[in-house]
């Protein structure tokens, strides 16, 4: 057990040494190590619900897009008028000193991870009593109406679009704004992580699990179900709010359908990646998502013009060979080594019972 | 679990040393070739006229690489492209530009399509210092924010259908109007509008409909039914191409009998031939119109440019593809006025650019917007079936007498 978690500590140290040196050894990849961390978030606050608790939710591109809305907003608001920052499409510009932008960012982020949670258990109190395609299709309407909702605001740009305050110019250095932004995805990428970790040690997992596999049975065994339902979501929502919140001011520019409550790309994408690396594992969402992205990033401008075609053809593979993921397809090729001890003999009776 | 974590550790290094032997950047200018970048909408909802951007770029680095190319310090250059897909995504565009300039090395950007995606890409060439002509942002607020590096060959957006509103006003003896408007959710669109407002309370019109278009602009049915309770003066539409098809081809099905119908985008989307007859006097706000009487020597003028157009790519050029085509003309000169690759020398260049281009004159305000063209409008004309756009406005190019009012669709052939 000792000699495990001894290796396991060397694995963890490597990855977080070659996360804290990447920006570095890869100067010019910083904006796409970003982007894979943030994906890495989703995917993984995604996996909480699709996975192991079992609901296929669509609508966690909603705790991502207000998470955006909000550091934005508070990051201008708490400086400056907000309505005039956003009149005609940002024609007046207030410039943010050093100071200012960071303590804006700073408390933009602490906002935009508190109100969706709060947000995602307002809402899952209403409609997390809905289960299987109801449930999706419900938080898939969710996404697609914050958006047309929120393109049509005034105070946050309407359909004009918010240009999020733009990076101090004190600062000289070119390469620090992708430093600052990379620091901070891959902060949050460790925290969601440990996180994420710790939950799969809990009682809290089984839990979701137990209301995955026969929620009704969960519910005779005296587990309040919905409290748990919640308080999954509200977890999911904290993380995906901040994640939207450093994507925000990474892109520089909101779009209210296209960059903030983007069901159409972020939104299915979180739910292919966790799908792909094998939902309901760990280390799954992490490897689906690097995969993904590595896939899109390295084949997407060879194919101008068919990269969604060959999107719709990955989801096909995806789900026909790989309906349990990458990982779910090691485990049942190598059981042994995910320590799946196969007992031959109960193998076999079961086998002649039959 | 061990024997996963190593499998992990094997493909991370893996992904690390792919890479790190990928790293390698292009230069700037390679060889003999000057290397430009830009992200342009090839899929999604700006696909059509991304393919129109797209078209103008390429037709005008084949005509300046065959005319000689571009001499810097008494060398030879021709000019490249480098092409992505933004997908119609400002996020998309925003990395690409992102991508162009630290992994392909490039030095020199060309603009995307649409304001909504320029204001995406400004703050990363402004971050890097590369120096980016653009022709299809038109967003007022992108020349607000003291850019240094985005230079436009257009007008902005809300002079756009200004000119149609003091028309409307002149034809209804200096009075105000009563104005519906209906705009696209997007950046452009909603700039269109500001000019609008500014242009009514200039004029004392009064904004009797003022709606909102959703971005996949298919219906705006709700809109023309109210249009056609309220009997407006003037009907103003923008949402790009969409929006332009969408509008005829409601108000033709409804039967909307409005005086004045003033629109955007009416010949990227290629009104005249897509609709005929029933588009015929749609008053459309255009930066450019072959017939105007700009010249230079490489493509001379705006027919001959329209005649070359045609033969290469078996269209009318919009004015999008020919304001991209002007991009490169101003690129073109100056590099040859700064003779050098500095890209601050470039910049600085750029800022004097005072030139004459089949696409019109062009000169860069302090915000980097052409302040030396005017906008123009055309009206659907048709004779027979053959339908065609004729500059009505302004007077020194207008080839044909503004038809107002449209006559009702009960009277019309």
């Amino acid at each position: 057990m000792e000699k495990v978690k001894q290796k396991d500590l060397i694995l963890y140290s490597g990855l977080i040494i070659l996360g804290l040196a990447a920006p570095y050894l890869f100067s010019a990849f910083k904006v796409q190590l970003t982007y894979l961390c943030v994906l890495i978030v989703l995917a993984m606050t995604w996996n909480l619900q699709g996975g192991e608790m079992g609901y296929n939710t669509f609508g966690n591109i909603l705790f991502y897009g207000l998470g955006m809305y909000l550091t934005a907003s508070v990051q201008v608001g708490m400086f400056f008028p907000l309505a005039e920052w956003t009149e005609s499409g940002g024609e007046k510009t207030f410039v943010h000193t050093t100071a200012q932008y960071f303590q804006g960012i700073g408390v933009g982020l602490l906002v935009s991870a508190i109100v969706p949670a709060v947000i995602a258990g307002a809402i899952g109190y209403a409609i997390l009593g809905l289960r299987g395609h109801y449930f999706a299709i419900c938080t898939l309407g969710l996404g697609i109406a914050a958006g047309e909702i929120a393109g049509g605001i005034e105070i946050i740009g309407a359909g004009q679009g918010f240009t999020t305050p733009p990076f101090p110019a004190e600062i000289v250095d070119t390469e620090a704004r992708g430093k600052f932004f990379y620091f901070l995805s891959f902060a949050l990428l460790v925290g969601t992580f440990i996180f994420v970790k710790y939950i799969y040690g809990s009682r809290f997992r089984l839990i979701l699990n137990a209301i995955r596999d026969n929620e009704d049975k969960a519910e005779a065994m005296g587990i309040q179900t919905m409290k748990y339902k919640i308080v999954g979501w509200m977890c999911s929502a904290f993380f995906c709010g901040l994640a939207g919140g450093i994507m925000g001011g990474l892109i520089g520019y909101i779009d209210s359908t296209d960059v903030a409550f983007d069901g159409r790309e972020m939104g299915v994408f979180m739910v292919l990646m966790a799908i792909l690396g094998g939902k309901g594992t760990l280390w799954g969402p992490v490897i689906g998502a690097t995969l993904f992205h590595f896939f899109k990033e390295g084949l997407w401008t060879l194919i101008l013009g068919w990269q969604y075609v060959a999107l719709g053809v990955l989801i096909v593979v995806i789900v026909v060979y790989f309906p349990e993921g990458l990982m779910g397809w090691l485990r049942e090729k190598y059981p042994e080594r995910f320590g799946e001890v196969i007992d031959e003999k109960d193998r076999k009776a079961q086998v002649e019972l039959k | 679990m061990n024997k996963i974590a190593k499998l992990f550790v094997t493909f991370i290094s893996a992904i690390t040393l792919a890479l790190v032997s990928i790293t390698s950047s292009f230069a700037k200018v390679e060889g003999e070739y000057i290397v430009l970048g830009s992200a342009i909408s090839l899929t999604g909802k700006y696909s059509s006229n991304g393919v129109h951007t797209q078209n103008g770029y390429n037709m005008a680095v084949e005509r300046i690489n065959k005319m000689g190319g571009v001499e810097v310090q008494g060398k030879k250059y021709k000019f490249e492209i480098i092409y992505y897909d933004d997908e119609s995504n400002p996020k998309r565009a925003a990395q690409l530009a992102e991508r162009l300039i630290k992994q392909d090395g490039v030095h020199y950007m060309l603009g995307p399509y649409s304001s909504g995606l320029t204001k995406a890409i400004a703050p990363v060439t402004e971050k890097y210092k590369i120096p980016m002509v653009e022709a299809n942002g038109a967003s007022r607020s992108l020349f607000t924010k003291g850019y240094k590096y985005l230079f436009a060959v257009l007008s902005p957006a809300n002079q756009y259908l200004e000119v149609a509103i003091d028309l409307a006003v002149e034809k209804n003896g200096g009075k105000g109007v009563k104005i519906a408007q209906a705009f696209e959710q997007d950046a452009f669109s909603q700039d269109v509008r500001l000019g609008i407002l500014d242009a009514a309370k200039r004029t004392g019109s009064e904004i009797i409909i003022d709606d909102k278009l959703p971005k996949e602009l298919n219906d705006m049915a709700a809109t023309l039914a109210k249009v056609k309770a309220v009997k407006p003066d003037v009907l103003v539409v923008s949402g790009h191409t969409k929006g332009a098809l969408t509008a005829i081809r409601q108000i033709s099905e409804m039967k909307v009998d409005v005086p004045m119908l003033a629109m955007t985008h009416c010949d990227a989307a290629k009104l005249s031939k897509q609709h005929g007859k029933k588009s015929e006097f749609a008053l459309c706000a255009s930066q450019w119109h072959k017939n105007l009487s700009y010249k230079d020597k490489f493509f001379g003028s705006g027919k001959k440019y329209a005649k070359d157009f045609q033969k290469e790519f078996g269209y009318d050029p919009p004015y999008q593809s020919a304001e991209s085509s002007a991009a490169l003309l101003v690129f073109k000169d100056a590099f040859e006025r700064a003779n050098s690759f500095d890209r601050d020398a470039v910049r600085d260049a750029l800022v004097d650019t005072e030139m004459q281009t089949f696409y019109g004159n062009i000169k860069f305000g302090p915000g980097g917007q052409n302040v030396a063209k005017p906008m123009i409008l055309f009206q659907v004309r048709c004779k027979g079936d053959d339908c065609e756009n004729r500059v009505v406005a302004p007077t020194k190019w207008a080839s044909d007498k503004f038809y107002h009012p449209i006559p009702k669709w009960s009277e019309r052939s």
